[in-house]
Formats: structure tokens, sequence, C-alpha cells
């Protein structure tokens, strides 16, 4: 994210304050995952998706890249995190009711055998984040401590 | 001595590459072109893989000449692009080079390549054509087997996947007609292909006994079905491949040697007339995964007929299965263990009539050579998520699937190989 260049004390205070917030939430997310607890894992979209729900089967098509567009027609674009990542991990087991060797296979079997094509991979939850929100028909997963107003949570049933 | 340096380079460049790349963890493998600063839009993307494998035998000949000190000449190679400008449009290419010894042309191939659209895609189904070179739907390993990572082993199960005619089965050149229907207890999936069988592999004349080889329209089929994200798989493959050759007038016996009329038994050579073959297996997959464990099945049964006159053996019934357990120790490293089972005759298991019947015609044809059981284990380690070492060992009592190409002389009904391979992807 590109900083403004000129902001007003106050401006910035509240910049800090708000970054001071997102990195504690950010450390306890890590903290917790790293002592093994549950971490509750939102799916999480671009305020354009028209979707506000999926049935766990529509969740699994649009993650491992069968399904490509949205209700409306629109495209999807979809961003996991690595598949050692801890989130990934939770998200996979918890949301989708797989395991992240299973969304692996499916990607591979789409890339390497022409008929569909892998999902974005980012680094970080930070960019995870960032990316939802600037790209119309995004889709992703964030811990509940880093939701924002920037992405909307599309609830799985 | 041209040849010897040539194949050294072949050799060392994937391996250059791959010990680059394990000593480089900064750099991105999940995005390589943005690592030369090329942007592409996000609707393109570009994969790719490199691989290298040792394989040693302590008798017969597999993917080189593997006795003795063995043999590196196990290479695969391959670069994958795709571009889905709108949802319901994809074109697809995947060139690959490949050396398995005697059983491949050592060349570069596009194994894929297609246009894919859909017409109908919404949350409960999509319905769909591709045309062009087609992956052919045949069983669970088959869409990928190009790729290394996406195999349970260096070598697949070769009674079912025989990798001597890997580009027969790996696409076939004409139209796929697919359909997924996403429903609240699973998901299916059917493709049908219909279109020309490719014949390049070289093992084809040797097995036929053929001068030429040319395929003819076929057709492939498979219905699959899938639980809860793939935690149960499903699978039915049914296909007739048609293969038109012209037979070499008459082989003496010395020549045939070691054979393969186990694996593709298309009756006697010398004196075959039929000029076509009609290849009809019938395939049956399971898998069930769980977290740290997979187990993994497929049977298969394989009706050969040949057409023309005088054809000796008109038809032929043969039968393949495996049993494939995996355990995953950790993340990134998992086990197998599997146990692979080809026989060229049914109805003649342990291949003493068949041996008989070229015996008569004074051909000497081992018992051994129609039946192949592999009793395989082995390791895998995924050191990056883009570099994977593997190392496996098979005992095997058969010679039902190896090639005719590199088992000229005497060949030994009991033998082991054991392989070691690391392999790379972006």
């Amino acid at each position: 994210m590109t900083e403004p260049e000129f902001v007003s004390g106050q401006a910035r205070k509240r910049v800090d304050s708000i970054r001071a917030r997102r990195a504690l939430a950010f450390v306890l997310v890590c903290l917790a995952l790293g002592t093994g607890t549950a971490v509750a894992v939102d799916v999480v979209a671009n305020p354009s998706v028209p979707d506000v729900a999926l049935k766990r089967a529509t969740a699994w098509a649009v993650f491992s890249m069968r399904l490509r567009t949205w209700s409306d027609g629109s495209p999807t674009t979809v961003f996991v995190l690595a598949d050692s990542s801890p989130v990934h991990a939770e998200f996979s087991k918890t949301v989708l009711d797989t395991f992240p060797y299973q969304l692996r296979r499916a990607w591979d079997r789409l890339v390497f055998s022409g008929t569909g094509q892998a999902p974005i991979e980012v680094k970080s939850l930070a960019e995870m984040r960032d990316r939802i929100h600037a790209t119309p028909g995004a889709v992703g997963y964030l811990p509940a401590g880093l939701l924002d107003k920037g992405v909307r949570i599309v609830r799985v049933e | 001595m041209n040849a010897h340096i040539r194949r050294f380079g072949l050799v060392a460049l994937p391996l250059l590459a791959l010990m680059a790349a394990n000593g480089r963890a900064d750099i991105d493998w999940s995005r390589p072109l943005d690592q030369l600063g090329l942007k592409l839009p996000e609707t393109v993307q570009i994969h790719g893989f490199a691989s290298q494998s040792y394989l040693r035998s302590t008798a017969n000949n597999f993917f080189g000449y593997t006795q003795n000190m063995g043999s590196l000449d196990f290479t695969e190679m391959g670069i994958n692009g795709s571009w889905r400008p709108i949802p319901q449009l994809q074109t697809s290419l995947q060139v690959v080079y490949r050396r398995a010894g005697q059983t491949d042309n050592q060349d570069l191939r596009i194994d894929f390549g297609f246009l894919d659209y859909s017409f109908l895609s919404d949350a409960r189904q999509t319905v769909g054509i591709r045309l062009g070179r087609v992956v052919n739907p045949y069983g669970l390993y088959n869409d990928t087997r190009d790729m290394p990572f996406t195999r349970p082993s260096i070598l697949l199960p070769q009674s079912i996947y025989f990798d001597i005619t890997r580009n027969t089965t790996l696409s076939s050149d004409g139209i796929q007609v697919y359909g997924e229907q996403r429903t609240d207890f699973g998901d299916f999936q059917l493709q049908v292909n219909g279109g020309y069988a490719r014949t390049e592999d070289p093992s084809w004349k040797s097995v036929l006994n053929a001068r030429s080889v040319s395929g003819e329209p076929s057709w492939v089929g498979r219905l699959m079905y899938e639980w809860q994200g793939g935690r149960v798989r499903l699978g039915a493959t049914s296909a007739t491949m048609n293969i038109r050759y012209q037979p070499e007038p008459i082989v003496l016996s010395g020549l045939i040697g070691q054979n393969f009329f186990s694996a593709f038994p298309f009756g006697l050579p010398q004196n075959v007339t039929a000029t076509s073959l009609h290849f009809s297996p019938v395939l049956f997959s399971a898998q069930i995964n769980e977290e740290n464990w997979s187990l993994t099945s497929e049977y298969a049964i394989r009706y050969s007929e040949f057409e023309g006159p005088g054809s000796p053996v008109p038809t032929l019934t043969g039968e393949s299965y495996y049993v494939q357990g995996t355990y995953r120790v950790t993340s990134d490293v998992e086990g197998f263990l599997r146990y692979d089972v080809l026989y060229a005759d049914r109805s003649d298991r342990n291949g003493k009539k068949t041996s008989a019947i070229y015996a008569a015609q004074g051909v000497d044809v081992p018992a051994y050579d129609n039946f192949a059981k592999d009793l395989g284990v082995g390791l895998r380690w995924d050191v990056t998520p883009y570099f994977m070492l593997r190392g496996e060992y098979h005992y095997i009592n058969g010679t039902g699937w190896i090639s005719p190409n590199e088992n000229r002389g005497e060949t030994s009904q009991h033998w082991s190989l054991f392989g070691v391979s690391a392999s790379l992807r972006f």
C-alpha cells in the first residue's frame, strides 16, 4: 500500500494506531497458531462478489478451481497461502473439510492436464487481505482478527 | 563421443537446475517469470517441471541400460502455458522433452494443446468442449502422468499405465465433451474423447512387429465420482483404441528375442497378417484419502482384437490390477507400498500355454513374459514445495511390461529395479 505524501499529524496517528492494532492482531494470530490453538478462519471476498453465502460443495468447487464464475457470471479470482501455512491448513480442514495436499492435487490435476489453472499464491495474510481488497471478484480466507472493511465474509454452510 | 557429450549435457542440465533451485530458497518458484522481470496478466499461467532419475536393475532393462552400473537415461522436462481470457474459455499447451532409454524417441513433443470452451457453468454444473490434442481421461493417474510430482512413485504402476506406449495412452487428437455435476453428496465428472490415437512410441513397432503404425479414430470415456473434496474418488473408464499397422513379412525367431506380447499380446509375430488392432480396456478406480494415508486400487480388463485375414490370435483378454497404500509421515515425507499385477492372458496366468504355442512355432517365448508381479516400496521427500527427492525399490516376478527394444537378449524372470529421482517444479 502506498502512503499519502502529506498527512496531518492526527491522520498519521490514526494510521499508526490502526497499524498497531493490526500488528497486534497478527501477532496474536501467529501465537495462537504457533501454540496449536485453533483459530477461526473465514472465507472472505471482495465486496463486488454477489454471493454472501456458499454451500460447502460450491466453496470446494470455487477453491478447487473448477467453478470459475460467481452466481452473476463474473469471474472468480482465488487467493491462497502456501500449502505449509497453518492458516491454509486450518481453512482446508474446517471450511472445506479436506486437506492441503488434496487441494494441491486438485490444482495439479487441472494445471498439468491443461483443463484449468491454479489459484494465486500469496506470501502473507497481509498480502491476502490487500489483494482481495484490490481485486474485483477476489476470494480468499482470513483469520477473524484480520478482517477489515475492505473485505466481506462469505458464509459457508 | 558426441553422443556421450550430448547425453551428459542432457543429464547435467536439469541436475544443475535442481541444485541451483534447492540452493536458492529466496526465489519465488510460484511465479518464475516475475524473477525475469516479465509481468504477465493474471489470466496467463506458466508452469513446468524437470526431473532426473537414476535406475538400476539386477537383470532386464527398463528406461535405458539399467543393468550393472545403472542408467541416467530417464529425464523429463516440461513447460506448460495456459491463458483464460474469459471464464468460459481457456487455451492450454504442454511441451515435453523426455528420454527413457529405447522406449522413447528422446525429443520434444506436444503432450496436449487445445481450446476449452464451457457453454454452461454454474454452482451445480459445467458443460463444455475441448478441441485439439486432448488428454485422455483414463484412470486416476494418466491425465497428469507427465508431471513427476503428481505420480505416486517414480514409475507408475506399469500393469495399468504401460510407460512403453505412454504417448498413445496420454492424449489423442480430436475432441472432448465434458460435463460436471455438483451435488450435496458429491461431484460427478464425465469426459468423453473422440480422436486419433498417437502412435509415436517406438515400442509399438517391435510389439506389433510392424513396419509402420498409425492411429485410427478411437474413443475413451471416464465417469468420476468425488466425495468431500476427493476424500473418496471412484472412477470407471472405458476405451477403444484403434491402431492400423503394416506387418513385417517375416521375423526370424532370433530377432524376436525378448518381447512383450505379454503386455500387448498381439499374435504370433512370424505370420501376423492382421492390419488392425482394436484395444479396449475397461478400468475401475478407487481411492480413499485421509489426512495421513491414502489407499488406492485400480483394476483393468483389456480386450484386444486383431483384424485381418488369418490372424493367429483373433482375440485376447488381459487383466491388471494394483493395490497401493501411501502414508504421510509428515507433510513433507511420504512412503508407499504397492503390489501391481499384470496378466497378458487371463485364461493363461502363468503363461505356460502361450509359451507352448510359440514353442510349437519354433519361437522361444518364456512363460514369464506373459505376466509381471511387482512389489514396490518407496519414499518421497518434498524438500521444498518446488523440489522433491524420491527413492524406490521394486521386486518383480515376470517381464510382462518391459520393452523388446531394450531387451533383445536373455531376460530373467526374477529381478529387482531400484530408482532415485530429483524433481523440480514451478
